[in-house]
């Protein structure tokens, strides 16, 4: 079925199109996004079980961009009322007028910008769902998370909880300006299964989740989540401290992805390119890989949890060949951005929510296969780790460093793994010196979107991110 | 609220609750000193939870979040969702908090245009040279108006003021530039101390510029001196949380010490009602139940847990509420006195994390100072530190001075032990 566009939305249209009139008799541009996207959220543990709708990315509210004099001011506002848009537009004249007071009372230098280009572009997208999380099987759901809790929890005694969740989001969003009309609807959905398991007062952890662009209808596929959750869980409680050191890794495709994510996710948001925060913009054309190292960013290369039609600046999604075989290529760029460097923007203007500005972010990011079997890449190891289980990363554009938590390595030794497992791990390094000593890539790929971005240490996005098995160097600790 | 209210009472739900979040608020974009974006909101967020009693002696709870434009028709439709899906959910009963005295923390006056005329005039007096200055920055004021109303007759309002700086200061020498990043939260503008922080980034700014790789030197002694250390504080805070002493994933115990055979400092953790300049300082929790100045742990032995009613009430707890505000007390020694001997002293990580749960340690260094022992200083960069709180609470030095960081004020500097150093250069 399609995810049908809101009619909330819809039967705000007329008064966003009067509002975007009236504001038009003072700015020079002006642009609205109005959002309508509901959720369904499940949570079962052993002691806590809960139903919501919340969820990332639910939201109601509209966000107005003008432009005046070089200056882009936005508005957040979540009362709109579509049959008196004159005192919206009052609301946003008078706040922005008001800080602009304080602004010249301070003798505030302006970032000089041109205009925004407003061609003619009309577009509604629905896009192919299983099941609406407005119309989800709740009694069902919550019988299978907690059909998985109870199987978790009985698995050993070192269990102290097995946590499940699901969550699943129906976005609509509307984009407006003087000659633009963007409609899109979609459904994404992502769940987990987290397995707490505990012996001499030491705790670990075993997460596996799923996600993809599609409805609740994704969930019966926790099930197989559980028995990997729990082994990984037990084999942390039995793991040893890394030496810390220089190894030959081999990367699953979940870190891979994370790799991706922090090394040239980041590392090519061209707004950080305005602001000189980026080294990448001295690098265009130039060698940050290895051979084997191809990647592309993108709301259109691959299907998961972002991979809208439009961003939140009513620019069409894209799919950016940033690193080709080694070769710095590209970098990924919101509308703002773009103008301000002389560029065209690639559909990666995102926001939180309606309430948040835009930057450049994320969408798809993910390594290109290559030719080699997992078997193969192991046997090439003389002593290393195969290194599995995404706790978080940390961007260092300016820099190229990188920081990776990694739940845990399973030791390779002379070309075979031993059954030692290492945890936690925390890989760093040189951006260039990881993706230059990528010497093998696997054939198969995944990408995984349970997670979420923030820029710096705010702004959460959702994203997806992945690629195949990859051989490289890499400092863990 | 009053329509929520009326519905609520209504719908057939056994309790329930109404949380109400009405948020002004003014933000300022720059790059260099150059105004980038101006930004205002108006928006208010409201959420609904609903309980239900089932027969079979369970209690159920569902939530949802209501945008301040739906009909009312619309919010009993979801009030009624609620309540079937309540049904569905099997919890041990429990009960929501009910009215309690408090005195109300006193909020200062605040006015959005005036507060950010403060933050405004404060980022601009900020002292930059040629080679260290501020790459960009914004800054948000929020002035907002939380509510609470539950079935058992709890109503409380708390205004208060709500600031945030995202800071990204550079320096520079010939052609090598190094940027640090801070994300300050604050209630409203202390330029004072504001001055004090930058100029304290702008001195780390110049030391990376000069840092040597940092060596391979295994299991060393750590020293932390900025915000890094509230994630090892919060270790102590997290593993007095309710919801993980009963689901036994914490290992303390009221009347018993966290750690015994200390050579160490003890640990003193108190909550607080409030700090000043914080952006949290309520009168009561987001539940309802009143914030008062508590000791926590006392000389390293737990007094108090903290959290939510459900998990409290389940523990058979009635006198916790969510900590906001909270201090640890100083240690012994003057903080001059912990930089001694072998040391490095980290204040610069990619993202220093300490995890509640596992107490794993973990953090890529962005500049450290390496002290060898021999007097010799040298400012280093890259590489990571690992470890876990539980090889360190017996050894964990505090210094004598504190320092305040949004709603936590701890000991100025931190000693840890057992941490091991993975370098980037063979020692």
């Amino acid at each position: 079925m399609k995810a049908p566009f809101s009619e909330y939305l819809n039967s705000l249209m007329p008064g966003l199109k009067k509002l975007v009139e009236l504001l038009g008799q003072e700015f020079s541009y002006v642009s609205v996004l109005s959002t309508d996207s509901k959720g369904l959220t499940v949570g079962i543990s052993r002691h806590s079980k809960s139903v919501g709708n919340k969820t990332m990315t639910t939201e109601r509210g509209t966000v107005v961009r003008v432009y005046r004099d070089g200056l882009y001011s936005e508005y957040a506002l979540d009362r709109f009322d579509p049959q008196n848009p004159e005192a919206a537009a009052k609301e946003i004249s008078e706040t922005l007028n008001a800080q602009l007071e304080v602004l010249k009372a301070n003798s505030c230098r302006i970032y000089e910008t041109g205009p925004l280009p407003d061609e003619p572009l009309e577009l509604f997208v629905e896009k192919e769902t299983g099941v609406l999380p407005e119309e989800a099987d709740l009694p069902g759901l919550i019988a299978l998370l907690s059909e998985i809790s109870e199987k978790g929890l009985a698995l050993s005694e070192n269990v102290l909880d097995c946590i499940t969740r699901a969550q699943s989001t129906h976005i609509c969003k509307l984009f407006l300006t003087k000659n633009r009309c963007l409609r899109q609807s979609y459904v994404y959905s992502e769940g987990s299964v987290a397995l707490v398991v505990g012996r001499d007062g030491q705790n670990k952890v075993g997460y596996k989740s799923v996600s993809a662009l599609g409805g609740p209808e994704i969930f019966p596929g926790l099930a197989d989540k559980l028995e990997p959750a729990a082994k990984n869980a037990e084999l942390m409680l039995d793991s040893e401290r890394i030496v810390p050191g220089e190894y030959d890794i081999i990367a699953t495709p979940g870190i891979a992805g994370l790799i991706a994510h922090e090394a040239f996710g980041h590392g090519v948001e061209m707004d950080m390119f305005v602001k000189g925060r980026a080294l990448g913009a001295d690098y265009i054309g130039k060698r940050v890989g290895s051979d084997l190292v191809t990647m592309h960013e993108g709301a259109l290369c691959a299907e998961n949890v972002t991979s809208y039609a439009f961003d939140d600046e009513g620019t069409l999604a894209g799919d950016v060949v940033e690193i080709d075989r080694g070769i710095l290529k590209a970098g990924i760029c919101d509308a703002l951005a773009a103008l301000r460097l002389g560029t065209v923007p690639t559909g990666n203007g995102k926001r939180e929510n309606f309430e948040h500005k835009v930057y450049t972010r994320m969408t798809n990011t993910v390594f290109d296969t290559g030719t080699d079997s997992l078997e193969d890449m192991i046997a090439s190891v003389k002593y290393g780790y195969l290194l599995e289980g995404v706790e978080s990363g940390m961007e260092d554009p300016k820099h190229w460093g990188i920081q990776c938590i990694i739940q845990m390595g399973h030791e390779i030794k002379d070309g075979r793994l031993t059954g030692k497992v290492v945890s936690p791990v925390i890989m760093t390094g040189y951006v260039p010196d990881l993706l230059g000593n990528i010497t093998m890539a696997g054939t198969f790929s995944e990408v995984e979107g349970s997670g979420g971005c923030g820029k710096g240490h705010k702004e959460w996005v959702k994203v997806s991110d992945g690629g195949p098995y990859l051989k490289t160097k890499a400092r863990l600790g | 609220m009053d329509r929520y209210i009326d519905i609520l009472k209504a719908s057939g739900a056994d309790a329930w609750e109404v949380f109400s979040t009405e948020v002004k608020n003014w933000e300022f974009y720059y790059i260099g000193h150059r105004l980038d974006q101006n930004r205002a909101k108006n928006v208010e967020h409201v959420r609904l939870c609903v309980y239900k009693l089932s027969e079979d002696g369970f209690m159920g709870m569902a939530s949802a979040e209501i945008p301040p434009t739906e009909t009312d028709a619309n919010i009993r439709r979801t009030v009624d969702d609620l309540v079937y899906q309540a049904g569905l959910v099997k919890n041990k009963p429990y009960r929501l908090n009910v009215p309690k005295p408090f005195e109300p923390v006193k909020a200062r006056e605040f006015d959005l245009r005036e507060e950010s005329d403060r933050f405004i005039k404060a980022m601009d007096s900020i002292h930059e040279t040629a080679t260290e200055y501020l790459n960009s920055y914004e800054l948000f004021v929020s002035a907002v108006k939380r509510r609470l109303v539950n079935s058992e007759g709890v109503d409380v309002t708390e205004n208060y003021l709500s600031s945030m700086i995202d800071l990204v200061v550079n320096a520079r020498k010939d052609d090598h530039e190094i940027e640090l990043y801070r994300l300050y939260h604050l209630g409203g503008c202390d330029r004072e101390q504001l001055r004090l922080d930058i100029e304290e980034l702008m001195r780390f700014g110049r030391d990376r510029l000069i840092a040597k790789p940092t060596p391979a030197i295994g299991s060393y002694p750590v020293v932390f001196s900025t915000d890094a250390a509230l994630s090892i504080y919060s270790y102590f805070l997290a593993n007095l949380e309710v919801s993980m002493v009963l689901r036994r994933m914490s290992s303390f115990e009221l009347g018993k010490p966290v750690t015994v055979n200390t050579d160490g400092d003890k640990v003193t953790l108190k909550a607080l009602r409030e700090l000043p300049n914080s952006p949290s300082n309520f009168s009561c929790d987001p539940e309802g139940a009143p914030i008062r100045d508590a000791v926590l742990i006392d000389s390293g032995v737990p007094q108090q847990y903290v959290g939510g009613r459900m998990f409290s009430q389940y523990l058979g707890l009635d006198d916790t509420f969510i900590v906001s505000n909270w201090s640890v007390s100083g240690g012994s020694t003057p903080a001059e006195g912990l930089r001694s001997g072998k040391f490095l002293e980290i204040v610069e990580f990619s993202d220093f994390q300490v995890d509640g749960l596992t107490g794993d340690i973990f953090g890529e260094i962005r500049l450290g100072y390496f002290h060898d022992g021999e007097g010799n200083v040298t400012p280093v960069s890259g590489g990571s530190i690992s470890g876990n709180m539980k090889d360190n609470l017996a050894h964990m030095r505090m210094s004598r001075e504190t320092r305040r960081y949004a709603s936590a004020e701890i000991p100025k500097v931190t000693r840890l032990e057992n941490i091991t150093v993975s370098g980037v250069d063979a020692c």
